[in-house]
């Protein structure tokens, strides 16, 4: 009996809420630098942007996990996109900013170097990731092919995940 | 399916909430066999639960119950005695059903876990038959159709119709579900009427009782039993003794979510007022004696007044009484008692008191353990007792009570007691500590000893202890609620064990350190007490420090050790040492300030920061700033593998610089010209040099630890900082004690050249200058020859 109730249900509550879908095949980026190279995530997955605050070192953590910082009453932590990638740190600019992404059940700020523009990329621009260097942590989404660019797009729920 | 799911959750709440009173009621049933009202409180549990589950169709559980509550029935009427065995088998069903329930909470169903019920109830039908030849013939129908008997007429109707769903359409089902959703809110409303008037009029309880029992019509029992919660009391969450003319007492049942959700808003509320209060401080400063002061202090305590307030109140809705936890021991100390062959009496205090709902789910296991050793370690055998002139009847007693902001509970035993060179023996020979701790360690210590995992006092494992698991399970999950655990035992005379537990964990007192430029908060909980100690208090012995504290001998650490905190400043003389004590364990740990005591909201890292060795999480200060948080247990751990020697002098060894090109020095002057001047006398050097404009650039550099600077060269006139401040700034560093200073400044006068040497300039050089005259002086400061 119950199987056959449910089924109703949900047959009912089916009816209510079925939005019809339209095919998207543009994705949304914001693009940033670090280092010398563009780098890219989807518009979606930013909660906000904000310009470098204080944060408090977290003893314990690999050297790229800078510590965490106060975001309006929750605690996040920071982690430093430069030093993940193995690249020389370098003293923030005016044009340091953290990026905080929000995932599934984790919300973390990374450091750029700065900012360019927000990015409509199809679909079928977007070549999977060369199967070299990278791969290995699975940090890259794919390559977005431009105009006269280049740009690397990161996978956003791999940079929250923790890997220590 | 929304609609199912409540209904399936409605009825897991309310069966929990039947079982949990009836363990305590059977106990006591065996106790006054006779009591009436007793049996029917439980009769009707069995009964609840079969006729829901029989509507949720849970076949399993139907069956188990309706096996039961034939026994009950008889043994209610009076058809039936039971007597121990009986007992047993009725308390074992009543295991099962829980198992059942558990079961169906987490799985959905009841067939899942294909628990066997054939042979208890088969036991059941013995007793019921077996022993009662006269009432045969009233409960041989009653097996075969019991629907009919027992249940309801709706439920009546269900079981009917429940045939026919297969025959019907979509429609036919969906209408003919609506139809029952509105049976089952007549229901619910018929019983929650019946729950009103049944509290309005205590004494006809058992007529007005929600569902009505033709087969035993009840007079109200004139025998007046001290005053219990009735089966179908309101929701345990304000436990109100109802007296015989107790007032309606209105309770609704909230989500716990709800609740959590609300205690992270009151969190940030006491952060804002935290805040506040710093920035009050802060304006009071400013504008001493300004009239509207008087008027924001005002406003202020108010805020804060009623912050405190809330919070205390929304605590309190979170509170359970201890009783929830206290309740399922009767039980297990009977099963224990029969076991075992011991006779234990269990004395309960205090099973009023109340505390966090969190907290309250935390300490059941722990408990359980105790108890559990104390029946089988503690308490000695009758015989045993009667030669040792004690009562034969041993006795448990386990008490609650408030003590400040903690929770007592008390677990204390008239056994055998601790034997502490007994423990020392046992532990030595099964490993657990040295010979030489073994000698050196006080009773105290000794007896803390068994809440060593792997530690058992049993000569052998019995079904009940000895395994050696039970007590290092208390003292990890008493480590989680922050408490602490005390020991204390007189050999024949018994053990007392006591837990003290803060009373709720998403806002607690803390103690804030500063350890070099960094800030930690230490649950206010586990701190013992602060001293402030000369250096050389400190001893070392086998390569640990430790200080004798008046009759104690504590180990030290340095907080900054465990961290790897950047030392950047001077060691005192002195130093500040926070006691710190968990379970039963002691720590001394030296910070370099103590800050004060704060009321700090714990937050969460998230899952990325989850799990950091050594911090509990972290919370927001009034400046905004997030303050880490100290987790005492596993600090402690972390202790032991820290072996820096604290008396020994840090001395850090220079690296050798080969090429001139390894020297760095730092220019801080506003001036692009003057920068340049400078770069280009010092060009022929082939040193580093790095820029900076003013001040405060230049400290964060210098801070950043990025360089290694011999010299830095200092204009006096800066923005955002001048060149003394960053002078005496610089030489607050330690490292930085012999750095040189030079200041390269038009300002000649004396009384400059004397602030320059105040505040901590090593050089003076006074523009215009030549460029090999300030090449000369850098050169002899760093230390680099000319080739």
């Amino acid at each position: 009996m119950n199987d056959q109730l449910n089924k109703v249900l949900h047959k009912q509550q089916k009816q209510i809420n079925e939005p019809e879908r339209v095919v998207d095949d543009v994705i949304q980026l914001v693009g940033f630098i670090i280092g010398n190279e563009e780098y890219a995530i989807p518009i979606l997955s930013i909660q906000e942007i904000i310009k470098p605050i204080d944060y408090t070192r977290v003893p314990e953590v690999p050297d790229y996990v800078l510590g965490v910082f106060n975001l309006r009453g929750d605690v996040i932590p920071l982690i430093d996109l430069r030093k993940k990638f193995k690249l020389e740190s370098v003293k923030y600019s005016d044009d340091t900013r953290y990026i905080v992404l929000k995932g599934k059940d984790n919300t973390a700020g990374f450091v750029i170097d700065r900012l360019t523009e927000a990015i409509r990329i199809k679909k079928d621009r977007i070549d999977p990731p060369p199967e070299t260097i990278h791969s290995e942590s699975g940090m890259i989404y794919g390559v977005g092919k431009r105009e006269n660019s280049m740009l690397t797009i990161l996978k956003v729920e791999v940079l929250l995940k923790r890997d220590f | 399916m929304d609609d199912i799911q409540e209904i399936l959750e409605d009825f897991l709440v309310e069966a929990f909430e039947l079982i949990e009173q009836i363990d305590q009621d059977l106990v006591e049933l065996e106790n006054n066999p006779e009591d009436l009202e007793l049996l029917n409180r439980i009769f009707r549990v069995a009964h609840t639960v079969k006729g829901s589950s029989s509507f949720l169709n849970f076949d399993v559980l139907t069956k188990l119950t309706h096996h039961m509550e034939d026994v009950l029935n008889k043994a209610r009427k009076g058809e039936l005695k039971l007597e121990p065995q009986v007992m047993d088998v009725v308390l074992e069903s009543i295991d099962m059903m829980k198992e059942l329930l558990v079961a169906i909470r987490d799985s959905g169903n009841d067939t899942d876990i294909g628990m066997d019920i054939s042979d208890i109830c088969s036991r059941l039908d013995a007793i019921s038959q077996g022993e009662e030849a006269v009432a045969q013939e009233v409960s041989e129908p009653v097996k075969e159709e019991p629907v009919k008997e027992e249940a309801k007429e709706p439920k009546e109707e269900k079981e009917e119709e429940e045939i026919d769903y297969s025959n019907l359409s979509d429609d036919e089902v969906e209408a003919e579900i609506e139809r029952l959703l509105k049976e089952r809110k007549e229901e619910d409303k018929k019983r929650k009427a019946a729950k009103k008037s049944q509290n309005k009029n205590q004494t006809q309880e058992v007529v007005q009782e929600k569902k009505p029992e033709p087969s035993t019509p009840k007079p109200s029992q004139p025998k007046v039993e001290k005053p219990k919660p009735v089966v179908a009391k309101p929701k345990n969450k304000a436990p109100v003794k109802k007296q015989a003319a107790s007032v309606v007492e209105q309770t609704i049942r909230v989500e716990v979510k709800r609740l959590d959700h609300l205690m992270n808003l009151i969190g940030e509320l006491v952060l804002g007022k935290n805040r506040l209060l710093k920035i009050y401080d802060d304006v009071e400063e400013r504008y001493e004696g300004e009239k509207f002061l008087e008027e924001l202090n005002q406003v202020v305590s108010s805020v804060s007044l009623v912050t405190t307030d809330l919070q205390i109140a929304v605590m309190k809705t979170r509170m359970l009484p201890v009783a929830k936890v206290f309740n399922k021991f009767p039980r297990m100390i009977r099963d224990l008692s029969r076991e075992l062959g011991k006779s234990i009496e269990l004395k309960i205090t205090g099973e009023d008191t109340e505390l966090d709902k969190s907290i309250v789910e935390e300490i059941g296991d722990p408990l359980v353990h105790i108890i559990r050793n104390s029946c089988d370690h503690g308490i000695e055998d009758g015989e045993t007792r009667l030669l040792k002139g004690k009562m034969e009847m041993g006795t448990i007693e386990l008490k609650a009570y408030h003590e400040g902001n903690n929770i007592v509970i008390e677990i204390v035993d008239d056994g055998k007691g601790l034997d502490p060179d007994m423990l020392k023996s046992k532990s030595l020979e099964k490993g657990i500590i040295t010979e030489r701790e073994a000698d050196t360690m006080s009773d105290k210590e000794a007896y803390n000893l068994i809440f060593k995992p792997g530690f058992s006092t049993a000569a052998q494992v019995t079904s009940v202890s000895g395994r050696g698991v039970g007590m290092d399970v208390v003292k990890t999950n008493i480590e989680k609620l922050n408490g602490i655990i005390d020991v204390d035992s007189e050999i024949d005379k018994g053990t007392i064990i006591k837990l003290k537990i803060p009373l709720t964990l998403a806002i607690i007192q803390a103690l804030l350190v500063g350890v070099q430029e960094e800030f930690y908060a230490v649950p206010l909980a586990s701190v013992l007490e602060t001293v402030r100690i000369p250096l050389d208090e400190i001893y070392t012995i086998e390569g640990r420090n430790v200080l004798r504290l008046r009759d104690e001998v504590l180990s030290l650490v340095r907080l900054s050790d465990i961290f790897g905190v950047n030392k950047v400043y001077e060691n005192n003389e002195h130093a500040y040492v926070v006691v710190i004590g968990l379970a039963e364990s002691k720590l001394g740990v030296i910070v370099d300030t103590l800050v004060g005591q704060e009321e700090i909201v714990i937050k969460s890292m998230g899952d990325y920061l989850k799990g950091i060795e050594g911090i509990a999480g972290a919370t927001i200060r009034g400046d905004g700033r997030v303050t880490l948080i100290v987790d005492v247990a596993a600090l402690m751990d972390l202790a032991k593998n820290v072996s820096v020697d604290i008396t020994a002098d840090t001395q850090t060894a220079n690296k050798v610089k080969e090429s001139s090109s390894d020297y760095f020095v730092l220019i801080v002057d506003d001036s692009k010209m003057d920068r340049n001047i400078m770069k280009k006398a010092m060009s022929p050097m082939g040193i580093t040099i790095i820029e900076a404009t003013n001040g405060q650039e230049a400290l964060n550099i210098i801070k950043s630890g990025e360089y290694n600077f011999d010299a830095v060269l200092i204009d006096i006139e800066m923005p955002r900082m001048d060149g003394y401040t960053l002078a005496s700034e610089i030489r607050k560093y330690s490292k930085y004690k012999h750095l040189p200073l030079i200041a390269v400044t038009s300002r000649t006068s004396k009384s400059d050249r004397l602030r320059g040497v105040e505040s901590g300039m090593s050089e003076y050089i006074t523009k215009p200058y030549s460029p090999e005259y300030l090449e000369s002086v850098v050169r002899k400061n760093i230390k680099l020859l000319a080739e």
